[in-house]
């Protein structure tokens, strides 16, 4: 096909977007059933103990109300399902504040509510574990194999023999995730069958864990969910609400929804967790890293372990004879903390990159050239060659763009009016993985028209998945956008990776392109034409008169992968305004700069990479979950008092995207970029903030009583 | 939210009566505050009377012959049109500018300056019906006291509140020295000086504000002021829009030339009512207006704070604030009317 007619590397519009915008599209409270019952959960108001009584007679009694489900008479559940979290109402153990203890279902949302307040909870309690101050020199050594010490050289000792040092805690506090659509559930049974319409990054995941939690046989659960309000890794395992819906359904003989209030998102999907990172970084006088040492102390829930893997940046963005990498973790009367935005490596950036420009500002070196200094050839954590790695070109084409030149290297020197002015600059990565995933297409032609079908149980998190797809099978197939339906979003479809972790566009992309190959070379076989430039699907479809045909491909990654280091890479630059009475930080402008293989299209890619740059600066400048030490609660508990950036928050962002031909990670060259957006971000912006002020705020979120 | 029953009503006094029937009942102006406490749990009516329908959201001169001793504003008109209005933009920009600043534009859209003055704190051990909270449930202890008060108090708390006042417009109309009228049980109008209208929480935080049950708020009086030309109103929150005050300052300056007539400062964010900076206002009144002088005023004005474990920045901040809010005074007033 012409280069001029292709749709992949055009920032097409979103497939869906009309349908977004007109309220069309359904998530998964939209769904209509007949006779629907509405469920409300209610939650522990102790960190640690048992319930000892728990009377519901009043609500019971209570208008509209069909059920109370409490640990008394839930039925049965396999706590080892897969689902995250607990909370399935199995025993009258209480293991974190807001945990799940019971459901109200009644005639109407308001009816459960209401009914909900009226259940009396008597607890005996246990002594609480929720200081992570207190708690953290108690922290162990995780049980996850990936997470044990990855040691090379001698960091610890070759650091002493450093003319210039920098050692450093950071902390960064619990966040959350609240996507824009809480997590809901409508349950629906037909017969021993549920349907449950669910919100879910991974389709078949979804689909097994409430399967095995529910004991039923995967096939008896159907998943449907084609759009998605919004994740960021809540939605990726899936969390007691989901069962929870379905038991309530059974229960009542009916349809129920549940959706989680705003304030029940705190305590209920995970979230993520509290981490204390020593940064210990060791240099020659000319800027030459001897010796890189990054400790993570962190927490995980008192029942599982989760721990974000901080240290991954680390252990690939610079080059380093002596290196350390380690994890120790506390269990803690909290949820459970789970994949959220970037997972490690948008904390572990922000304290391994402010390091870097405090080893820069010590060695009086511009920080862009001390990151130019130490680039590994290969990849210093397992030696492999890098599939590729752009972030020289980011750096300098961004250094570039951003105006870099304009920076006063001496803090507070740039000042206009009550406002100091400054400049940072930090580098990101994120792994670049393709997973198994199948795809159908299905021909269709009347007269000359061909019309193609996609189906994969694929997700779109609200990022294009859709658009992109239709992209992929379009230029695959010789057809136009128009011609294809793209099908995803239900675990009756073939079977697919998730939107998690960055494997998405490369999974499924790979696999409806697969497919278009496939069914492409066996309409050829069914011709005995002879063709000098190889035939589109499409033409083959009216050459040989085939009204209806179909294929499936099974993509798996290629096998060269393996021998190579793939990653996405960034660099950003932030420049920020701080009111020198006010303290209050302002990002005035920010560029993210990504090498990330083929962009299918560069609008969503860009949409992705500022949205992942805005979590970025609320991770920076103002979002923070704080517990109450005495009971275990979130003291901040609303959106009033969690504060995620306001468009007022937010300067001039701008996104640009360095040419980058790989086509190890797999065939189409995808490294994805759902992650990386937003890895470096908020520490490029404290390298603005101590660059305006000179003051080095270690402890995000930096919030105006840090720079007064 | 539990259930309730909803009454109209078009006239004042019919709307005080029908309160004085049911001693569960409360009047529902925008909703944007009582609804949500609702929701929460914490507020527990059984009855909403809806005011929204009285006819009490006039902007107008209050004149006395042919002289305008100020301006009135009535008890539901909206935040927004309180805030847009030509007779407070150019008299009272000081007001405009606090109310702009506070909530979104939604919000104010459905907020009434009644409800304004009437919000509750915004103290999450307040929001949360499992925590302890001598204001909404007397004798059950303080949450915040000892607990997360960075968002709390620094100057007249006592043991039993450590609560802070939200509203952003009460600066404004303390430093204008604005005066609430309200609606008795009889139907007379009684007026009550705005820097009365909010207490201290002393031992009964339960108590906001000296609002006997059953009055209702039917107009806040502007008095004509000569600081229109040099007032401003700086507010430090967490982040740019849509955030309650860590500390705000209201200040008006009458200059004659380079000297203060009179200064006129309110504080948010600091105390469970606008706090009047006296101290402040004393030394600056008959002073050039310099720097240094604004410094000493604010430094003297934070000297008696009395900081809680997790809010000491908010000396230091609220010193900053009055400086900056004194020197935008000073520069005058930066928007037309
Ligand atoms: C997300 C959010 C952010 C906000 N941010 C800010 C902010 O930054 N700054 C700020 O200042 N405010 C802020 N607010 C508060 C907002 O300004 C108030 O909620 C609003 O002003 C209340 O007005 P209302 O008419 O909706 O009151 P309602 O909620 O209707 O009533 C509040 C109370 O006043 C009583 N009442 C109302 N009118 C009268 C009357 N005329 N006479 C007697 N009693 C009456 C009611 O019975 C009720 O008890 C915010 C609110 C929200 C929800
Ligand atoms: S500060 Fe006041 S409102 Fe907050 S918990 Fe204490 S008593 Fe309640």
């Amino acid at each position: 096909m012409e280069e001029k007619n292709k749709s992949i590397g055009k920032a097409v519009n979103r497939i869906d977007g009309i349908l977004k915008i007109t309220g069309k599209a359904t998530y998964a409270t939209d769904y209509p059933a007949k006779n629907m019952a509405y469920a409300v959960l209610f939650k522990s108001t102790i960190a640690s103990g048992t319930i000892t009584n728990i009377d519901v007679s009043e609500a019971e009694k209570s208008q509209g109300v069909l059920a109370v489900i409490t640990h008394k008479n839930a039925p049965k559940l396999n706590l080892k399902g897969g689902l995250r979290g607990g909370a399935l109402l199995q025993s009258p153990e209480v293991y974190f504040y807001g945990q799940h203890i019971g459901v109200v279902v009644a005639e109407t949302f308001e009816q459960a509510t209401h009914a909900a307040h009226l259940v009396k909870v008597e607890y005996q309690k246990k002594e609480e574990k929720i200081d992570f101050d207190k708690l953290a020199p108690l922290a162990v050594l995780p049980q996850g194999k990936e997470l044990a010490d990855l040691i090379r050289g001698d960091a610890k000792g070759s650091i002493k023999e450093a003319a210039v040092k920098v050692e450093e805690t950071y902390e960064t506090p619990i966040e959350h995730h609240h996507p824009m659509e809480p997590h809901s559930t409508v349950a629906v049974w037909e017969g021993e069958n549920v349907v449950l319409y669910n919100g879910s990054q991974v389709i078949n995941g979804a689909q097994t864990s409430a399967a095995a939690t529910l004991n039923l046989k995967p096939e008896q659960v159907r998943i449907i969910s084609p759009y998605i309000g919004g994740g960021f890794g809540s939605k990726g395992g899936q969390w007691a609400n989901l069962v929870l819906t379905a038991v309530a359904a059974k229960i009542v003989n009916r349809p129920v929804k549940l959706a989680l209030t705003r304030q029940q998102m705190f305590n209920s999907v995970g979230l993520r967790q509290r981490n204390k990172q020593k940064i210990s970084l060791g240099a020659t006088i000319d800027g030459k890293l001897i010796s890189l040492a990054h400790e993570t102390t962190t927490h995980t829930a008192v029942d599982s372990e989760y721990i974000e893997p901080c240290g991954d940046c680390s252990k690939i963005m610079y080059e380093t004879p002596n290196s350390l990498i380690s994890y120790r973790v506390v269990p803690m009367n909290i949820i459970l903390p789970t994949y959220t935005r970037g997972p490690g490596k948008s904390t572990g950036s922000f304290a391994l990159e402010s390091a870097m420009d405090e080893l820069a500002y010590k060695l009086n070196m511009d920080p862009i050239e001390l990151r130019l200094k130490n680039q590994p050839e290969k990849d210093p954590s397992n030696g492999k060659p890098w599939s590729s790695r752009k972030v020289i070109e980011c750096l300098k084409e961004g250094a570039k763009a951003f105006g870099w030149e304009k920076r006063k290297s001496k803090p507070g020197e740039n000042k206009i009016g009550n406002h100091l002015i400054g400049y940072g600059v930090a580098c990101g990565t994120y792994p670049a993985r393709q997973r198994d995933s199948s795809a159908v297409i299905k021909l269709n032609r009347s007269g000359n028209v061909v019309n193609a079908i996609v189906e994969i149980a694929a997700s779109d998190l609200g990022t294009g998945t859709n658009t992109i797809l239709a992209q992929t099978a379009a230029d695959g197939l010789g057809l136009s956008m128009e011609r294809i339906t793209v099908k995803i979003g239900d675990s009756n479809l073939p079977p697919a990776a998730g939107s998690v972790g960055s494997v998405g566009a490369a999974s499924f992309a790979n696999a409806v392109n697969d497919a278009c190959i496939k069914i492409t070379n066996e309409l050829l076989v069914k011709s005995n034409k002879k063709f000098f430039v190889r035939p589109t699907a499409s033409q083959l479809m009216i050459s040989e008169n085939i009204n209806d045909f179909e294929t499936r491909a099974d993509a798996k990654p290629p096998k060269e992968a393996e021998q190579h280091s793939a990653h996405s890479f960034n660099a950003n630059f932030a420049e920020v305004s701080v009111n020198v009475y006010t303290g209050m930080a302002k990002v005035t402008r920010f560029l993210a700069v990504t090498g990330a293989g083929k962009i299918l299209n560069p609008k969503t890619a860009r949409s992705q990479i500022i949205g992942g740059n805005i979590w970025g600066i609320g991770m920076a400048l103002s979002e923070e979950s704080i517990i109450d030490p005495r009971w275990g609660n979130f003291a901040t508990r609303s959106f009033g008092d969690y504060h995620v950036p306001t468009n007022f928050d937010i300067g001039k962002l701008d996104a640009m995207f360095i040419n980058e031909e790989d086509k190890i990670p797999n065939k189409m060259g995808i490294k994805g970029i759902g992650e990386v957006g937003i890895v470096g971000v908020a520490a490029a912006i404290a390298n603005a903030v101590f660059n305006a002020t000179g003051k080095r705020i270690r402890t995000l979120p930096i919030t105006p009583d840090k720079l007064i | 939210m539990r259930p309730f029953k909803f009454t109209n009503t078009t006239t004042s006094y019919a709307a005080i009566n029908l309160l004085d029937k049911n001693p569960n009942a409360s009047f529902l102006a925008g909703g944007t505050n009582l609804l949500d406490l609702m929701k929460e749990d914490v507020e527990r009516p059984d009855e909403l009377i809806d005011i929204t329908r009285l006819d009490l959201t006039s902007i107008s001169s209050i004149t006395t012959g042919t002289n305008s001793r100020g301006v009135s504003i009535g008890g539901l008109g909206k935040n927004t049109d309180a805030a847009n209005h030509q007779l407070i933009r150019k008299n009272y920009p000081l007001l405009t500018k606090a109310i702009l600043a506070g909530a979104s534009a939604q919000i104010r859209n459905m907020a009434t300056n009644g409800g304004n003055l009437l919000q509750r704190t915004r103290c999450s051990y307040f929001y949360d019906t499992a925590m302890p909270c001598n204001k909404r449930m007397p004798g059950t202890g303080c949450g915040a006291m000892d607990g997360f008060n960075r968002m709390h108090a620094i100057f007249g708390w006592s043991d039993n509140c450590v609560a802070v006042y939200p509203s952003d417009m009460a600066v404004a109309l303390s430093a204008l020295n604005a005066s609430i009228n309200v609606m008795q049980q009889d139907g007379k109008i009684r007026s009550i000086a705005i820097n009365d209208f909010h207490r201290l929480p002393e031992t009964h935080p339960e108590k906001d504000n000296v609002l006997n049950r059953g009055e209702l708020i039917t107009s806040i009086e502007l008095p004509k002021n000569n600081f229109a030309a040099h007032a401003a109103y700086v507010k430090v929150r967490d982040r740019n829009s849509y955030a309650f005050a860590l500390v705000s300052v209201a200040a008006g300056l009458v200059l004659d030339g380079n000297k203060i007539v009179s200064a006129h400062i309110s504080m948010g964010g600091v105390a469970h009512k606008p706090w009047q900076a006296l101290k402040a206002e004393a030394i600056l009144k008959g002073k050039t207006a310099t720097l240094t002088n604004f410094r000493l005023a604010a430094e003297a004005e934070m000297s008696e704070a009395k900081p809680l474990s997790h809010n000491k920045f908010k000396v230091g901040l609220g010193i900053n604030t009055i400086i900056s809010a004194l020197e935008m005074a000073l520069k005058g007033t930066d928007f037309k009317a």
